[in-house]
């Protein structure tokens, strides 16, 4: 517990906890009057009231699930996350086997497992596109059910007795796979804390505020009992002492089925106004605590914690029979359809073979919506499968769009804003990329609900906008410190050549000296002896860098026979390349290779007006050539690389050194050129 | 005609004090330009402005040295930023920098490379790891793209490649029907 | 509400509802039907003409404007906003004045109260309080000389009556004279200052017929009200119906109305030979039509409620003031041109609290 909740001001206090029943009964009398007053009901700011069409999909009973023909599992992943398959393409497997294992210590964070939803034949493991507004690609286990439906009994092992302590639950969430299931998919072994005690209500959220929806509404109407016993179970793991389970007053066949379950229990049930959006997590906390949850806080640091139905459901599979997450009831709808339905659905079911279950009115030429009217996304094509968060699949043939108008301020989005931000300001800034001064405007307390959006009279998609405003500002964060590394990492290195080149200064002045000495000794010497005792001077002066030179020296003799073909191959080309450059005479930017380094250096001098950045390289080339000890004359000394060296500072220095390399080079050519005709 | 010539005096010393005073009270201790300049470059130590690295080259404009254009990858904006921090007369950048370039980052084809690490030596950020005569390769969330390994390939095995699009990268489009856009432009 | 879920936009929400500022601009056009019945019925049918001759001008330009500045003409012609604007500016000028005062009243408040700006959206100043600005400053004469109510002029103005008078200044027959003189609050200004005292004033202004009995006469008598007043009542209820239908926010005509009564309240209390009464105040002049239909264009004022408050009433404050200290007449239009200045200052300090923020 971080931080205090924001206590609701002593007007809502008042307002709420007294005369909260009153408020509410004579809101609802002026609403006729005065619309507006709906909005007194509930405690949070604002909200809507869409048309719900819920009544679509519950005319008809659940309906059996499908066994498609094949089933698409998509293993989401962030880049650097590594994940640890426990099948290949060829396997049969059964249902609720282990396809994909968890990990949980990725600093990218959880992983959770994937179990087979129906025994068969994994065909395939490809890239297909997700279920994801990008509509990108991801790496996909594909399933080819046998239809006999096979299952592990038990597969996750479990001893059936309720975890008495939080981590034996969270182990068992983990490897079942469970995800908050209403929405946004969070890892519930993530979500829920780790010591006992800390959750003092445990709030189990039936209020499915979005329009069409009605998956939550069946659940608890038909399994009232283990939506109640799965919440229990938690707030037993937890030593929880509270459980309130909020439904919206618009589903009162639910409200009776889940009251009768929790009959007995530490359960009480609490019918909640019928308004969008009531389902959000602080909007419910905010209706049934009056409390805030401090801005950059979670519920569970205010000592509350927020369970979808459904979640409820699964954990009570996973704890009792040791079942995991591979099926989920979802709610096929839409007005393009002529028999809208629910179905426990297998996870991996692609989205069309559902739709088509439900007789389109027209053929679905139009992307299908996951999710609700107000918060879901459209799918890039209709073949995505149904993931763990799909509660909806809405199928509404387009309608002609409207035009955009522009602002015209008149503050209906303010006043629907849940979370009391300033929308419009916010799609001022957005538009204009202020993004500094969107994120200043609380852009990332925006709950995406889409009020906003769906009363403004001009019709901005502004949710869009600060979607894409968050998105950016993510990414300019990402950029900074990109920035930052960069700086970094450069002045490190300029650091690290400041020191070799200080070094490499000692030695040289080391190596001064001994042939002085040497000189003083012996002054009329030969030329072999001169390189020795360049060697042995540069090993007595350092060690490290001598060892480097004899090496070099050493793998130049025997580096022919030794070279790999590909290598060989490159070197080919890298000559046949040289070869073309020397006859085009455009060095400027390809640098030359070893073979035409000498014609390059005199290019070089020759082109003192070309460009500054061909310029330098050409200085590098010609310090390479220079680095290269004078004494050693191996052949191909410059294709055996050594430690970086710094730049000469002296002029003289350097155009000694193009002297040396340009005679060096010259001997290498004719040696090169000899090879060849070998 | 004395009465105004004392009046005036006073205000001015009276004046004069305040403004001192004010100078000493609310002096802002700035950033030193070049300081400035460095944390708007992009950092990406290309050198293609003719300096080593970017902090030569904010150190040079700070000394009116330098060009206020010859930050390629910055783009105009960041030439206006400086323009603005130094008080120069902004430029047009070359015609061939105009054209914002989008990040890419270094690929080195490992089939192809031969190990000869002078990419390795060229890279400003220390991006690229390998060593003699074995393969090299990029170290991606370290490149800055500033594409000086290319021209230094031996055998061009280096290229430059847009980033691949992933969920973390991924961002929400633009709105395309924004509000008093020019006739029909998204049509 | 309904539900329109099939818009083509690429993010959710892919509901919308039926909210449009064409169905806003209709409403608010909708509720000032009974003041301009009311006007009819007292001073004639000088508004109708102003009226159409408004509107004539507002295709024109709107048309011509839109053009030149390359954007769609037909969605943003039918967006019914100019229409609010000639609205506002045809009720303040009045219905005898020469027609090139609304032709270029019009003009100008859409041109340079709009257009210049960028558009709907994008105007710093109410364009129908600009456009009458600019009336005032540059033809005081023609802007002052308000016609008499009927019953007073003893001369019901027809609509032929009504079209000489506009075009070529003169009514045949009838002696412009007779029809016409200061308002009600510019009579009261101008006696003031010459020493009249503002009970004096007001009992000349209250309505006497020439001829013994009409049937304005009764009713007036009965209610006890003038023409003015009748007027004002009937904006009143119009905009009585916007607040309800949620067309117009309470805190713009609250916060006026309150504000102007208040520095009423105040004034008359402190010395009541000087200062009017409340209820002159508030049912003078063009008070009702700014409290309901003036200040309330949302792309003016404040966009926070607290805001809107304020703004609203540091209207009133403004107005009270120029009304009484002032030299025009009736200050509406430089109160609100000069609170318009504000909005931005007062947007910045009156954002709500952010839900989890303290």
């Amino acid at each position: 517990m971080s931080k205090a909740p924001c206590n609701p001001s002593w007007f809502h206090t008042i307002l709420h906890s007294i005369l909260h029943p009153l408020v509410r009964a004579s809101a609802r009398v002026i609403a006729y009057l005065y619309p507006d007053a709906k909005r007194w009901q509930h405690r949070f700011n604002g909200g809507v009231y869409p048309q719900y069409h819920k009544s679509l999909s519950l005319q008809h009973p659940i309906k059996e699930t499908l066994i498609p023909k094949q089933l698409i599992l998509p293993i989401k992943l962030s880049a650097h996350q590594k994940i640890d398959l426990k099948v290949s393409v060829g396997d049969s497997v059964q249902k609720n086997q282990l396809l994909m294992a968890a990990s949980k210590a990725n600093k990218h964070g959880v992983i959770v497992p994937i179990h087979a939803p129906t025994s068969g034949i994994i065909t395939a493991i490809k890239h297909t596109p997700l279920t994801h507004p990008s509509g990108l690609d991801a790496l996909s286990i594909i399933l080819e059910p046998d239809g006999k439906n096979q299952s592990l009994e038990n597969a996750l092992n479990i001893n059936g007795q309720p975890p008495g302590e939080p981590q034996a639950l969270k182990t068992i969430l983990l490897n079942a796979g469970i995800v908050g299931l209403g929405g946004a998919g969070f890892p519930t072994y993530a979500k829920i804390p780790a010591t006992q005690g800390q959750i003092q209500t445990l709030i189990i959220n039936g209020a499915e505020c979005e329009p069409f929806i009605t998956c939550d509404d069946l659940l608890m109407q038909t399994q009232a009992a283990e939506v109640i016993q799965g919440a229990i179970m938690v707030a037993h793991a937890l030593g929880t002492p509270k459980i309130v389970c909020a439904i919206e007053s618009n589903k009162p066949a639910a409200i009776q089925a889940i009251s009768h379950a929790a009959q007995h229990t530490i359960v009480t049930v609490q019918e909640v106004e019928t308004v969008y959006p009531m389902g959000g997590e602080k909007q419910l906390l905010q209706e049934l605590t009056g409390i805030e949850i401090p801005a950059k806080t979670h519920a569970i640091d205010s000592g509350l914690l927020v369970f979808n139905v459904a979640t409820c459901a699964a954990i009570f599979k996973a704890v009792t029979q040791g079942e995991p997450l591979t099926q989920r009831l979802v709610t096929v709808t839409g007005l393009g359809l002529k028999i809208p339905y629910n179905m426990h659905a297998l996870i991996g079911t692609p989205f069309s073979d559902l739709t088509e279950l439900a007789q389109p009115k027209t053929p679905i030429n139009y992307p299908l919506i996951m999710g609700g009217p107000m918060m879901g996304f459209k799918v890039k094509t209709n073949q995505v499968p149904v993931i763990k968060t799909t509660n909806c699949i809405l199928a509404n043939p387009p309608e002609p769009e409207q035009l955009t108008m522009p602002c015209i301020r008149c503050g209906e989005c303010m006043e629907a804003c849940p979370i009391n931000l300033l929308p419009q300001q916010l799609f001022w800034h957005s538009q204009a990329h202020e993004f500094e001064k969107v994120e200043k405007l609380n852009v990332f307390d925006c709950i995406e609900c889409g009020c906003c959006s769906y009363v403004c009279p001009s019709r901005i998609p502004l949710v869009q906008y600060y979607r894409h405003a968050k998105s950016a500002i993510k990414e300019q964060h990402a950029e900074q410190q990109a920035v930052e590394l960069a700086k970094q990492r450069h002045e490190f290195r300029l650091a690290r050549i400041e020191r070799e080149k200080q070094e490499r200064d000692a030695r040289l002045k080391a190596k001064k000296e001994a042939v002085k000495q040497r000189k003083a000794n012996a002054p009329e010497k030969s030329q072999p002896s001169k390189k020795s005792s360049a060697t042995a001077a540069a090993r007595a002066a350092a060690a490290k860098r001598a060892a480097a030179s004899q090496k070099a020296t050493g793998s130049s003799n025997t580096s022919q026979p030794s070279r790999a073909s590909a290598r060989e191959k490159a070197i080919e080309t890298a000559k046949k390349q040289a070869a073309a450059q020397v006859g085009s005479k455009n060095t400027t930017n390809k640098d030359p290779n070893k073979n035409s380094k000498a014609t390059a250096a005199k290019k070089a001098a020759a082109m003192a007006a070309a460009k500054r950045r061909a310029k330098q390289n050409q200085e590098h080339t010609d310090q390479e050539a220079s680095t290269v000890p004078s004494s050693t004359q191996a052949p191909n000394s410059e294709s055996n690389p050594k430690a970086p060296q710094a730049p000469t500072s002296a002029e003289e220095k350097r155009k000694k050194a193009i002297e040396a390399a340009k005679k060096r080079a010259a001997e290498r050519k004719a040696r090169q050129t000899q090879q060849e005709t070998h | 005609m004395l009465s105004a010539i004392v009046i005036f005096v006073g205000l001015a010393v009276v004046f004069g004090l305040l403004l001192g005073y004010a100078a000493v009270r609310f002096k802002v201790e700035g950033n030193p330009v070049a300081k400035q300049i460095d944390d708007i470059l992009p950092q990406t130590q290309c050198g293609q402005c003719g300096y080593p690295g970017c902090k030569p080259y904010a150190e040079a404009l700070a000394n009116e040295e330098a060009d206020v254009n010859l930050c390629i990858p910055g783009g105009n904006e960041v030439m206006i930023l400086i323009s603005e921090i130094t008080g120069l007369e902004p430029k047009p950048l070359d015609e061939s920098a105009a054209e914002p370039k989008p990040k890419e980052t270094a690929f080195i084809d490992e089939d192809v490379c031969i190990g000869c690490v002078l990419c390795i030596k060229e890279c400003p950020v220390d991006a690229i790891v390998g060593a003699t005569k074995l393969m090299h390769t990029v170290i991606q969330s370290e490149c800055t793209g500033c594409e000086k390994c290319v021209p230094v390939c031996p055998v061009d095995c280096i290229e430059m490649r847009p980033p691949k699009p992933s969920l973390d990268t991924w961002q929400w489009p633009e709105p395309q029907n924004r509000p008093t856009m020019e006739e029909k432009k998204h049509e | 509400m309904s539900l329109s879920p099939f818009s083509s936009s690429l993010s959710s929400p892919f509901a919308h509802s039926k909210h449009s500022i064409r169905a806003l601009m209709l409403k608010v056009q909708l509720a000032a039907l009974p003041a301009l019945l009311v006007h009819i019925y007292l001073f004639g049918f000088g508004i109708v003409m102003q009226w159409l001759l408004a509107l004539a001008t507002l295709f024109v330009v709107e048309y011509t404007l839109l053009k030149l500045r390359k954007r769609p003409v037909l969605p943003f012609i039918t967006d019914m906003s100019a229409l609010i604007t000639i609205t506002g500016l045809v009720f303040c000028i009045p219905p005898g004045a020469p027609w090139w005062i609304i032709v270029s009243g019009t003009a100008f408040a859409l041109i340079f109260g709009k257009h210049i700006y960028g558009g709907l959206g994008y105007n710093p100043f109410n364009p129908a309080m600009l456009g009458y600005a600019f009336l005032l400053i540059s033809f005081p004469v023609q802007m002052t000389q308000w016609t008499l109510p009927a019953e007073v002029a003893n001369h019901y103005i027809t609509f032929s009556d009504a079209f000489y008078l506009i075009f070529t200044g003169v009514i045949p027959n009838v002696s412009v004279d007779i029809i016409t003189s200061a308002t009600p609050l510019g009579k009261l200004q101008t006696e003031l200052s010459q020493g009249i005292s503002a009970i004096e004033s007001l009992a000349h202004t209250m309505p006497v017929a020439h001829d013994g009995y009409s049937s304005f006469h009764v009713i007036h008598l009965l209610f006890d009200l003038n023409s003015w007043e009748w007027l004002n009542i009937a904006f009143l209820i119009g905009g009585l119906w916007l607040l309800f239908t949620r067309s117009i926010r309470w805190q713009y005509p609250v916060g006026f109305l309150s504000s102007l009564g208040l520095m009423a309240f105040i004034f008359h209390s402190i010395d009541p030979s000087t200062y009017p009464p409340v209820d002159f105040i508030l049912l003078s002049g063009g008070t009702m039509l700014a409290a309901f239909f003036i200040i309330t264009d949302p792309v003016t004022s404040s966009t926070t409620p607290i805001g809107r408050f304020i703004f609203a009433f540091g209207i009133g404050v403004l107005v009270y003031t120029i009304r009484t200290w002032g030299i025009f007449p009736d200050g509406i239009a430089f109160a609100i041109l000069l609170m318009n200045i504000t909005v931005p200052l007062i947007d910045q300090y009156t954002q709500p609290r952010v839900y989890g923020h303290k």
